[in-house]
């Protein structure tokens, strides 16, 4: 059976591809899944880094594509996880390196070694995007609520819907005081405007800061908010039909300041 | 890929002599500094804007031009997307004059932008034309601060091509670090690119669980412009179109400022963040140390 090949884009960058792709990947291999994360961002690649396998990095896709390596040997396993691995870019070349065929006879190959394909695409809607859209059979946009963010995901949107491409949305870094107190979108207004079906909905959270850094996908570790957020991501990846968190009612310090407020 | 140029000494007291002698032209040209970062996301579009402003504020006339063709964003920056006409692209193709694509500032009648096309590509621009195109505006204005895209494609080579000093931004994480240092390599011996260090969050460094600003510059080893602290001022003045530097009484709106004087010239030191410990820390060690 071959695997579910889903590209993970927004157009603009820093908006957190490269850590959904990454989070949402180990919670598909936690579910028992075998799990292959590639990263097309060749010159500027990061999935190594948040995964913390950066050092293990012996050969790369450019060089897959180019027949000087066996895809397997260039496949890297997590620490952690068996079932999950990653084909790191390459970081001396250029996005021109490869071609859309090339890319796509890649993802191919991929897919009948996993269930699921993750493909990191680089920002931007230059030949980086049309090489990690070329094997793609869905996509995840990401965005967050800023009207520059979804300006640029609108975009992509576009160029999704013209190779007739399914996607759904992920909308990152919500801080539910700023939507309460008028300063940000709300979901629903992003929703609105982006019209594409939702996939997930991540608070911003300090947490997700120093896991990055430190090369520990939290949705691997123990303690963390946002770990519950991403599995019900991936349920609902999976055909679950999952409620969404309500964002809106307020936390236990919101409760805190309207309790002192009220006294 | 990146053409050579002429090692450009940025002496801070008196660059904008120094441009003029580099290039052979007349005293009066401009500066071109481009804004890079390789990743996207860490803040590029909003450092144009507001240093736009902030030069603008102290008198200088200033064109800022948004290199992201098909992604962009700065007129939303400056709230003046309902005002543009034309952009780039319509320039570089001969299809209006320089002078009617250039949309006046709100705010500052000594602030222009200029919109990158949006429904066209990146590799739609020549590149020449581009590197003539910001020798114009240099004749006209004394600082053009260009807005590069995230990447090191078609887009950057554009974005750089007719710039002399580069003024790069990068956050405190290590996938940014790795980027920017990426494009410093890029950019090689030329365009003396300074450092800005944004979206710092002082309590995290304080904790340990952000790189501080040493640990950033023991990576990039660049000349320190500024730091700039993580605020949600940044997005609420980015969904409004209003830049921070609009405003002189905020650390950042400062921050800014102080950046604008160093890059004029000034002899004054790079704004930095410092921490202080705020009740919700007091509470938060309280309560026994929450992460």
């Amino acid at each position: 059976m071959k695997a579910r090949k889903i590209v993970l884009t927004s157009g603009k960058g820093g908006v957190g591809k490269t850590t959904a792709t990454v989070n949402i990947g180990a919670a598909l291999a936690k579910r028992g899944h075998r799990v292959i994360l590639v990263d097309t961002d060749i010159g500027l690649r990061n999935l190594d880094l948040v995964l913390g396998l950066e050092k293990r990095i012996v050969f790369d896709l450019v060089e897959v594509i180019e027949g000087r390596c066996q895809v397997r040997q260039a496949l890297i396993k997590d620490k952690r996880f068996e079932s999950l691995a990653i084909l790191p870019a390459a970081q001396t070349r250029n996005k021109d390196s490869i071609t859309e065929a090339q890319m796509a006879r890649l993802i191919d190959e991929l897919a009948d070694m996993a269930d699921y394909v993750l493909i990191d695409c680089p920002a931007g809607i230059e030949g980086g995007f049309r090489n990690a859209i070329a094997g793609a059979d869905e996509a995840i946009v990401v965005t967050t609520p800023e009207v520059s963010a979804i300006r640029d995901a609108d975009r992509v949107i576009g160029k999704l819907a013209e190779r007739s491409i399914p996607m759904r949305l992920i909308i990152n870094r919500i801080r539910p005081d700023m939507v309460r107190s008028g300063d940000m979108l709300s979901i629903d207004d992003v929703c609105e405007i982006l019209s594409i079906e939702l996939l997930g909905i991540i608070p911003d959270d300090e947490e997700i800061i120093d896991t990055t850094n430190r090369g520990e996908p939290l949705v691997l570790g123990e303690g963390y908010r946002l770990r519950g957020i991403y599995e019900k991501i991936v349920r609902r990846l999976e055909g679950d039909l999952i409620p969404f968190t309500n964002l809106d009612a307020p936390g236990f310090f919101g409760r805190l300041i309207g309790a002192l407020k009220a006294g | 890929m990146l053409p050579l140029r002429q090692p450009f000494d940025v002496a801070h007291d008196d660059a904008q002599a120094n441009a003029a002698q580099t290039s052979g032209a007349p005293l009066t040209l401009g500066r071109a500094i481009v804004v890079t970062s390789g990743k996207g996301g860490v803040g590029k579009t909003t450092t144009t804007a507001n240093l736009g402003v902030a030069l603008a504020k102290r008198g200088a006339k200033v064109a800022l031009v948004d290199a992201d063709v098909g992604l962009r964003n700065l007129d939303i920056l400056m709230g003046l997307e309902s005002r543009v006409r034309h952009h780039v692209l319509d320039v570089l193709e001969e299809k209006v004059e320089l002078n009617e694509a250039l949309v006046r500032d709100k705010n500052f009648p000594n602030l222009f932008l200029l919109a990158a096309a949006q429904s066209r590509e990146k590799d739609e621009v020549d590149t020449e034309s581009m590197r003539d195109l910001i020798e114009e505006l240099r004749e006209q204005f004394d600082y053009v601060l260009i807005d590069c895209p995230a990447g090191i494609e078609m887009g950057f080579t554009n974005a750089v091509v007719g710039a002399q000093e580069a003024i790069v931004v990068c956050t405190p994480e290590v996938s940014a670090v790795r980027d920017v240092d990426r494009v410093v390599g890029l950019l090689g011996n030329a365009f003396s690119p300074q450092l800005i260090i944004n979206r710092v969050r002082p309590h995290l460094v304080h904790k340990g669980k952000m790189l501080s600003v040493e640990d950033v510059n023991s990576i990039l080893r660049l000349p320190l412009l500024g730091v700039i602290a993580d605020e949600p001022d940044v997005i609420v003045s980015t969904n409004k179109g209003e830049p921070l530097a609009l405003r002189t009484d905020t650390a950042t709106a400062k921050a800014y400022h102080t950046i604008a004087a160093r890059i004029a010239g000034e002899d004054v030191p790079a704004p930095m963040v410092e921490y202080k410990e705020t009740f919700m820390d007091k509470l938060g060690s309280l309560l026994g140390g929450r992460r």
